[in-house]
């Protein structure tokens, strides 16, 4: 049918994917694909190298737009109604619990996968030049992570809700000079209640995703600007340097082949195009150790795609998320505790608001927002990289730690109970 | 136009431009902070004299206070707000003393720090007999912890 092929042809105008051309054109014509190269190496499909943690938290953040977007449709954002639609979403909507879970469970996730995904960009020193501005946006989505959970766990106006966001505003007032007005802006006014909760609404479903989805654009772009994923540090171990050259240095003949041999091929358009985008030191054959973004990188990353989705559905059949009693300004349940990946702050702010709820953290930020730039080492080599693996070994660790410990072993009163204390209900 | 001028021109112009931007996000800004607040008022009646026992203090859930009433004294009011981070303190007759559930602060019974991470003793507030026989409070004014209001 005529018909039938001019509508597929008006829309799908590349060449057949059984060519090269077709498999380029794919990935250059299609404004989604086209962040990828037609072209990847090999060593960046590798598992090891990335773990693909940093597709998966792109994927879980997918997940929570859809998913939240889902639950906007039954949740008010008004105290006498959240608590309420809550309930419903729980017992008398069809698939509530099961969009519920996905969202909650996924964003758990979500702030796991960031973390790791930072440390797997850490060890592998893939933060260092010419990626070191990429590393300052990556921290950025990681604080806007943490704040898209902040925001989000007022809404359901449960306790943990109402005591949390309490405690968590407190924290902000501790802060010199604008402390109080930075809280009563975010709160729109002097406690949580109504005002607090629209503003908290607006921020989780509104400006915290817009910007993480903005952020994330120029992440990805940065990414390929950058000259693509960092090499693999095995790959760094095999050949000394000296063997290398540099494609784009035009000085070297070989680089010269290199890269006459690309614009050649429809796929190095790209390079043609912005002249020599890529810094990265490789050897004269390293040409040939590419293959076609399709399907190679494609299918990877469906498969990332697939198992974080299907993973998150089991989970989310499995359990149910918490909701807790009826918000009750009254009553602040005993141990009132934050959810797990602010439990160290909270910890922290338990000997002092000011030092540990303000200073630390701030100080914790400004060292990870200027970890490229103090690190000056240039070197990815693990074994040339001790001081810096120490150190920021020593910030993951103290971070566990700390949120071990206010999961595990603080009880009523915030005493310090080892787990495997039991402590009678209500003996206080 | 000649190129003193010019750049005379060109500053002042940049000028205009950076202060109307500051000027646009300071109105912004203050468009956020509410003129109205849908808030309890700081001043309330919280009932008549005889409402209140003598003994342990009454803990006043949505003021979030404690009135206390002593034979010899009278009444007087505290907060039952942790001055560390804003959690609900609890009245334990046992000790006589405020206990903070979040990061276990304890106060004394006039309010004063006996354990951290408060910063500050639990404030008291000014007490008063309305014309019509209740009590008021007023959260708006601090008072020592020895103020107390007989009737
Ligand atoms: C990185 C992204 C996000 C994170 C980490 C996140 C986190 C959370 C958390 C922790 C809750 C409380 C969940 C619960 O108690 O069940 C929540 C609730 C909610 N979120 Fe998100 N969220 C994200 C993105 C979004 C987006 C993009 C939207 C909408 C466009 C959205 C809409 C909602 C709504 C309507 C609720 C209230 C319903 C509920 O509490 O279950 N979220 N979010
Ligand atoms: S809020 Fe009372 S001890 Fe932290």
């Amino acid at each position: 049918m005529n018909f039938f092929r001019d509508i597929w042809n008006s829309i799908v105008r590349r060449d057949s994917l059984s060519t090269d051309k077709g498999k380029s054109e794919l990935v250059f014509l299609n404004v989604w694909l086209h962040i990828h190269p037609a072209k990847v190496k090999k060593e960046h499909l590798r598992f090891r190298h990335t773990f693909y943690l940093g597709f998966i938290t792109f994927f879980l953040f997918i997940i929570l737009v859809t998913t939240g977007i889902a639950l906007m449709c039954y949740y008010r954002p008004y105290p006498s109604q959240a608590y309420q639609d809550m309930k419903d979403l729980q017992f008398v909507v069809f698939l509530g619990p099961f969009i519920r879970g996905m969202h909650r469970w996924a964003a758990h996730l979500m702030v796991i996968c960031v973390f790791l995904h930072m440390c797997r960009v850490f060890f592998t020193g893939s933060y260092k030049k010419p990626r070191q501005f990429n590393w300052v946006i990556g921290v950025l989505l990681l604080l806007l992570t943490l704040g898209l959970s902040f925001t989000g766990y007022l809404l359901p106006w449960d306790q943990l809700a109402y005591w949390a966001i309490t405690v968590g505003t407190n924290i902000g007032s501790y802060a010199p000079l604008v402390g109080g007005q930075l809280r009563e802006l975010l709160l729109g006014g002097h406690t949580v209640g109504q005002a607090a909760l629209i503003r908290f609404y607006v921020l989780h479903v509104a400006v915290l995703p817009g910007l993480v989805g903005l952020l994330t654009i120029v992440h990805f772009w940065r990414v390929r600007k950058d000259g693509g994923l960092s090499r693999p540090l095995w790959k760094l171990e095999r050949k000394p340097v000296e063997e290398l050259v540099t494609i784009g240095a035009p000085a070297e003949p070989a680089a010269l082949r290199v890269s006459s041999a690309a614009q050649s091929k429809t796929y190095g358009l790209m390079e043609v195009v912005t002249g020599k985008p890529i810094f990265e030191t490789v050897s004269p054959d390293e040409e040939e150790d590419t293959v076609f973004a399709y399907p190679y990188a494609f299918l990877r990353e469906s498969i990332a795609l697939m198992g974080t989705v299907v993973g998150l559905m089991v989970i989310s059949i499995l359990y149910h998320a918490p909701l807790e009693e009826l918000a009750n300004p009254a009553k602040t349940p005993n141990p009132a505790k934050a959810p797990w990946y602010f439990l160290g702050l909270q910890e922290l702010v338990s000997h002092s608001a000011l030092v540990g709820g303000v200073v630390a953290p701030a100080l914790m930020v400004l060292a990870l927002l200027a970890v490229p730039y103090i690190d000056r080492n240039p070197s990815r080599r693990l074994r040339e990289r001790k001081w810096a693996l120490w150190l920021f070994s020593a910030f993951v660790v103290a971070n566990l730690v700390l949120i071990i410990i206010g999961t595990f072993f603080r009880g009523p009163g915030w005493a310090f109970i080892p787990p495997w204390v039991h402590v009678v209900a209500g003996a206080e | 136009m000649n190129r003193r001028s010019f750049l005379g021109w060109g500053a002042a112009g940049f000028a205009a431009l950076c202060s109307s931007v500051a000027v646009s996000f300071g109105a912004v800004l203050r468009y956020l902070v509410p003129d109205v607040f849908y808030e309890p008022p700081q001043t309330f009646k919280v009932g008549k004299p005889a409402d209140f026992a003598y003994g342990p203090p009454t803990f006043l859930a949505d003021e979030k206070i404690y009135v206390f009433r002593d034979r010899e004294k009278g009444f007087s009011v505290a907060s039952a707000v942790c001055t560390h981070l804003g959690c609900t303190v609890n009245h334990f007759q046992s000790d006589d003393r405020f206990h903070c559930p979040c990061h276990g602060s304890i106060f004394a019974a006039n309010g004063a720090v006996v354990h951290g991470p408060a910063p500050k003793p639990l404030p008291w507030f000014e007490v008063t007999l309305a014309r019509d026989g209740q009590l008021s409070v007023d959260k708006d004014k601090v008072v020592p912890s020895t103020y107390h209001l007989m009737v």
